[in-house]
């Protein structure tokens, strides 16, 4: 009787077993994976070009310049579904008038607890007039144990006119000056390439975020293996447009230390010893890491340009300063850029200044 | 004569055994007391009738459980809790009374929201009878409503398996729960329990929540008895459906 009983419920706990969420509580990513894949409900057929526009918009999730606790001095954690939404029809609104063919996108929320649990990848692709989109989440976890945090996914999004294939995430490495705890429970930054099938003119977008507050050499890291991907591009003989949020200023950048600018109340750097610098905000030692990126490939933005009009192309300030004050985002080509634009106008938008350009497709 | 006894002992373990199951009609004699890890502490009163209180003293809880008069083969019984949540709510905002920022705080609800006092109220039936052989099932349905409410933020909420439907009535108002227990016992010392849970919560983003566990309980004597299995979780949250399975373990006490 009793193995007649076990084995009546034993059907029963194996459907426990298959219906149970295998999710990890992190997702930790392998090396190379398969990007995740976006569609528009309402598809609109575009024809090839022979130049395209390309913009890159680190879009802060969705908040605008709200004041969000984790990027600034700010104090809201969990913002309202209203105000995402709000700022999404305004980024939507700038997007469109831009009228860019190809958009790389950063700090893009998916079914997160902080922006209301919106999919911003699919509302995005639904309301401008991209097709297509390829995300590759930088932070998934079902919960963050910090601050009320919740359940997050943000990471990269590519958007498209025409169909994206091959769409592939790389992994870049941790940061290296945390501990494991920590270290299992923050970001996994990555590289997010994509094939861009335009008729007859194939070539490759890709996206990438690299660490903001890293104090030891894992940004270098990242800009390296995002030199890397571009490499084999190259060696493949095809042609790509890339670009994102490097948080990295240029070589001839006239400040280098920003440790006092973004000194939240409370906070205090330089003292008691002048290396006590805040995290992010100290750019010195670091000055010389996109040096391979500017001799290799073509900017949107040339250094000679940049030198000159250095604020007329700074793409951020922290927080609710409006005062931009630093350059951190940028397109690369291994061809030519022309009309290349950073477009401060959009100051209230994001943290973040879209930077864009046009691009002779070969 | 012996097959009558074997049965008579049988039968009356069955009962002895529901009196460590706090969801049965059947209350804890007068002056027994039960605690375990993971359940709350009880103790048996006069008249049929038990009280048991939240060891968290941070989310102060008393319930009280009286047998009603019995329906045919129904053993009755119904059970009235309150709760007031603020305190732990409060805590769970800070756990380490960090500062807003510090990554390690294991805050699971935002402090920039305020948590207002509040009190919750359920009220429940319960129905319990014997099935042929050495089964037990249990029926119970009830309503839960929650005052002071209205200033707590929706926003606020944790989207966690057992978490989301338990606090829910904080967020809504109101919730409506059902269940079942079946008890099986297999010999002297061993039996097990398959049980599940309904949370209906209106209003809210996610609507339902589903519990089910199912362990086995060996029994050593009536002072300890030692449960093991797995409890399902499946149900809605503000960002979809989803299920967890997590492994079960308490050690419950009594004298």
């Amino acid at each position: 009787m009793i193995t007649k009983h076990l084995i009546g419920y034993k059907s029963l706990i194996l459907f426990g077993l298959l219906i149970s969420s295998c999710d990890p509580l992190v997702n930790e990513f392998n090396d190379i994976e398969e990007a995740i894949m976006y569609r528009a409900n309402n598809i609109t057929e575009f024809s090839a070009k022979d130049t395209i526009k390309v913009m890159t918009w680190n879009i802060r999730f969705g908040v605008a310049r709200l004041r969000f606790f984790g990027d600034g001095c700010g104090d809201r954690v969990i913002l309202k579904k209203s105000e995402v939404y709000e700022a999404l029809e305004d980024l939507v609104e700038k997007i469109e008038m831009e009228d860019p063919d190809i958009l790389l996108l950063q700090e893009v929320d998916v079914q997160s607890k902080k922006t209301g649990y919106i999919d911003q990848a699919q509302w995005l692709v639904d309301h401008t007039d991209f097709n297509y989109g390829a995300y590759a989440s930088m932070w998934e976890s079902q919960i963050i144990l910090a601050d009320g945090l919740g359940r997050v996914n943000t990471g990269n999004l590519i958007l498209s006119k025409w169909e994206l294939d091959n769409a592939e995430r790389y992994q870049l490495p941790l940061r290296g000056d945390q501990d494991a705890l920590t270290k299992y429970f923050y970001l996994r930054r990555n590289v997010l390439k994509a094939t861009v099938n335009m008729p007859g003119k194939p070539f490759y977008a890709v996206n990438t975020h690299a660490t903001a507050f890293a104090t030891d050499e894992t940004k270098q890291k990242h800009l390296d293996k995002f030199k890397s991907i571009l490499d084999g591009i190259v060696a493949e003989g095809k042609n790509f447009v890339a670009g994102g949020d490097l948080n990295e200023i240029p070589p001839n950048a006239s400040k280098m230390d920003y440790c006092l600018d973004d000194q939240c109340e409370g906070e205090s750097f330089h003292e008691p010893e002048e290396y006590n610098h805040k995290e992010g905000s100290y750019f010195a030692p670091e000055i010389t890491w996109l040096d391979a990126l500017y001799k290799s490939y073509k900017p949107a933005i040339p250094l000679d340009i940049y030198g000159v009009y250095e604020t007329k192309h700074f793409t951020h300030s922290v927080d609710i300063n409006l005062t931009l004050d630093r350059k951190l985002d940028y397109l690369w080509t291994n061809t030519g850029w022309f009309n290349g634009a950073t477009h401060q106008e959009a100051i209230k938008l994001s943290d973040h200044i879209p930077v864009s350009a046009k691009w002779v497709v070969k | 004569m012996r097959k009558i006894v074997k049965i008579i002992l049988l039968l009356s373990c069955g009962w002895s055994n529901a009196q460590w199951e706090g969801k049965s009609a059947t209350v804890l004699p007068n002056g027994r007391h039960e605690i375990g890890l993971f359940s709350p502490f009880k103790m048996g009163l006069r008249n049929t009738s038990e009280i048991s209180v939240n060891k968290f003293l941070l989310m102060p809880s008393i319930s009280y459980k009286s047998e009603m008069s019995q329906s045919g083969e129904w053993k009755r019984a119904y059970r009235l809790q309150f709760t007031y949540p603020t305190l732990a709510m409060r805590w769970l905002q800070s756990p380490l009374g960090m500062k807003l920022g510090e990554p390690d705080k294991f805050a699971l609800i935002s402090p920039e929201f305020t948590i207002p006092h509040m009190l919750s109220f359920y009220g429940e039936i319960i129905g319990t009878k014997n099935l042929p052989g050495n089964g037990i099932i249990t029926l119970y349905g009830g309503a839960g409503f929650a005052l002071g409410t209205n200033k707590l933020e929706n926003r606020a909420t944790i989207d966690l398996p057992g978490f989301y439907p338990r606090l829910s009535v904080y967020y809504n108002g109101v919730v409506l729960k059902s269940g079942s227990e079946y008890l099986y016992q297999l010999g002297k010392s061993w039996s097990y329990i398959i049980d599940y849970d309904m949370f209906i919560m209106p209003n809210s983003d996610g609507r339902y929540a589903f519990e089910h566990k199912g362990i086995i309980v060996w029994t050593k004597n009536q002072k300890f008895r030692i449960l093991f299995g797995y409890k399902l979780f499946a149900g809605e949250y503000p960002f979809g459906s989803q299920a967890h399975l997590i492994p079960m373990l308490d050690l419950q006490f009594g004298w």
